[in-house]
């Protein structure tokens, strides 16, 4: 193609090269065709000699998977650094999943799993709501493979001598649970097994102290709505059945991800709402909107939408409530003092609409 | 078109027994008006699920295989009357601007009672001029239920009846006699 565009840019350089200027124009355009047509082949050869290679190596592979694979691994690479947008995005659901399996695996031994994962991977939200960097997920695998289990087991230990004490020295202990690993985990493990009970209590107290603090963080939300939300939820329990709570505990400890806990809060929320709905109109069932509950067109306080209003102002004009005559309002009187000649008008326009 | 509104209406109104009556129904009459007709069909279905919700003894209704505006209703006599043990089908009407129109109700079964004929029409004030829209079927089941105990026998639509209604004891046997339950 270019060569073509070439051979009629020389065919046509006498003839058409009358003046000096156009001759070095053409001149010019000739070169960067020919350059052109240089870095073309040049690319081709380079091309070819690739696909050569592939070929070579990988044995009849088609052409395409060149460009495959040199794509391949940058769109890898993309989905990684997206999938580490996420995990940083979902750092919070994420985090207290690997603080759960982690300390899962670590008591696995233990026949009482599933409330000491519960009360481990909590405590482990709660750490990083109060103490650790908690946004970023790496700050999270470099000390949660030690904390998720042991924190659980220090704060035991901590709670028992003064719970607010080790709350506000918080970073201290950590720094020391950092340095006394293997230590604490042994110690947690056995405190765990030892007392169950400890564990639920604790972390019924937790909360509670936890909120005020990560309250600065932006990320701890969703874990101060849940836990407010099951601890009203556990509060008629707690008062008159103490010996309930570990039950519920267990019930809570299965669905481990933030986004369940979430969900539960969101659908007692809900329910809250539906408690407060607008009822439907008597009359046709559909939701009477703010429109339709401030409209109350009878004394007897019947009350129902503005289309059904409109409906049996139509035809009798009772009140399906108390059967007796809607007393028209303003909107009425004005239409009488123009002249019937409104009302005539309307009655005519909607029966041609019915009629239609 | 109407058959996908049905089921859009029926899958909100959370009524999934209802469902493929609505969805397999045809009704000729819908497509005359189809905004009154949905209003309607939700006016129905809501009342259908309440109906269904609310538990009463003694009365029940459902609608027909292929048509919601069409129901078949049952009403029991209730203790302490002549129509204790006694069992009565009704069919129930819906007109398209239902409920600003009274369904029309009819004794299926064979009542031997003050205000009901001899074709099973009813004589209530509600189905007709005392009829207001803030009735449903569920009022409706449980007036006429309430009527049987206690008919009007100064406009009387069987006079027999009416005028046996004095001597319950005898009523009693008619109605014994005369009660045929639908199979």
């Amino acid at each position: 193609m270019h060569s073509d565009s070439i051979a009629t840019n020389a065919s046509n350089m006498p003839m058409a090269s009358s003046n000096a200027k156009d001759f070095a124009k053409k001149k010019r355009m000739n070169r960067s065709a020919k350059l052109k047509q240089w870095k073309l082949d040049a690319r081709r050869e380079q091309w070819l000699s690739q696909v050569g290679i592939d070929t070579v190596k990988n044995k009849g592979r088609k052409e395409e998977s060149t460009g495959r694979g040199i794509d391949g691994p940058l769109t890898q690479v993309g989905r990684r650094v997206r999938a580490m947008e996420k995990l940083e995005i979902r750092s919070r659901g994420e985090e207290e999943n690997d603080g759960g399996s982690i300390h899962h695996d670590s008591d696995s031994k233990s026949p009482l799993n599933s409330p000491m994962s519960h009360t481990g991977s909590v405590l482990g939200g709660n750490d990083s709501g109060t103490n650790f960097t908690g946004s970023s997920s790496s700050s999270r695998s470099s000390s949660s493979s030690s904390s998720g289990g042991c924190c659980s087991g220090s704060m035991s230990e901590e709670d028992e001598d003064g719970e607010d004490g080790c709350l506000d020295d918080w970073e201290a202990v950590a720094d020391a649970l950092a340095a006394t690993d293997e230590k604490q985990q042994l110690h947690a493990n056995s405190l765990d097994t030892a007392s169950e009970d400890k564990n639920v209590a604790r972390f019924d107290s937790q909360p509670v102290s936890s909120i005020d603090i990560s309250k600065a963080k932006p990320g701890a939300g969703a874990s101060v709505d849940r836990t407010s939300v099951n601890c009203r939820a556990w509060r008629p329990d707690d008062a008159f059945r103490p010996q309930s709570l570990p039950n519920l505990s267990k019930q809570y400890s299965f669905p481990m991800n933030s986004d369940r806990h979430y969900a539960c809060g969101a659908s007692v929320w809900v329910c809250k709402n539906a408690a407060s709905t607008p009822k439907p109109c008597p009359i046709c069932y559909e939701d009477l909107d703010f429109t339709d509950s401030s409209f109350l067109p009878c004394s007897c306080g019947f009350r129902l939408c503005l289309f059904c209003h409109k409906r049996i102002l139509e035809e009798d004009g009772r009140c399906p409530g108390c059967r007796k005559q809607y007393n028209y309002d303003p909107v009425e009187g004005e239409a009488t003092l123009d002249g019937g000649s409104l009302i005539y008008r309307l009655t005519r326009s909607c029966s041609m609409i019915t009629r239609s | 078109m109407t058959t996908t509104m049905n089921s859009e209406s029926s899958n909100n109104s959370n009524t999934p027994s209802t469902a493929p009556v609505m969805t397999s129904s045809k009704q000729p009459l819908q497509t005359a008006k189809t905004v009154d007709t949905q209003s309607v069909l939700k006016r129905l279905q809501s009342e259908l699920m309440a109906l269904m919700m609310s538990g009463d003894s003694g009365i029940s209704a459902f609608p027909e295989e292929d048509n919601i505006f069409c129901w078949k209703g049952t009403i029991t006599g209730s203790k302490d009357t002549v129509f204790e043990g006694t069992e009565y089908k009704l069919s129930l009407s819906f007109p398209t601007d239902y409920p600003f129109k009274a369904p029309k109700v009819k004794f299926e079964t064979g009542c031997f009672h003050p205000n009901v004929d001899v074709y099973g029409n009813i004589c209530l004030d509600i189905l007709q001029d005392k009829w207001s829209s803030a009735y449903d079927v569920r009022t409706i089941l449980l007036s006429i239920q309430s009527l049987l105990g206690e008919p009007n026998t100064s406009s009387p639509l069987n006079t027999q009846a009416a005028s046996l209604w004095g001597n319950q004891e005898e009523y009693r046997k008619m109605v014994e006699k005369l009660y045929k339950p639908s199979s």
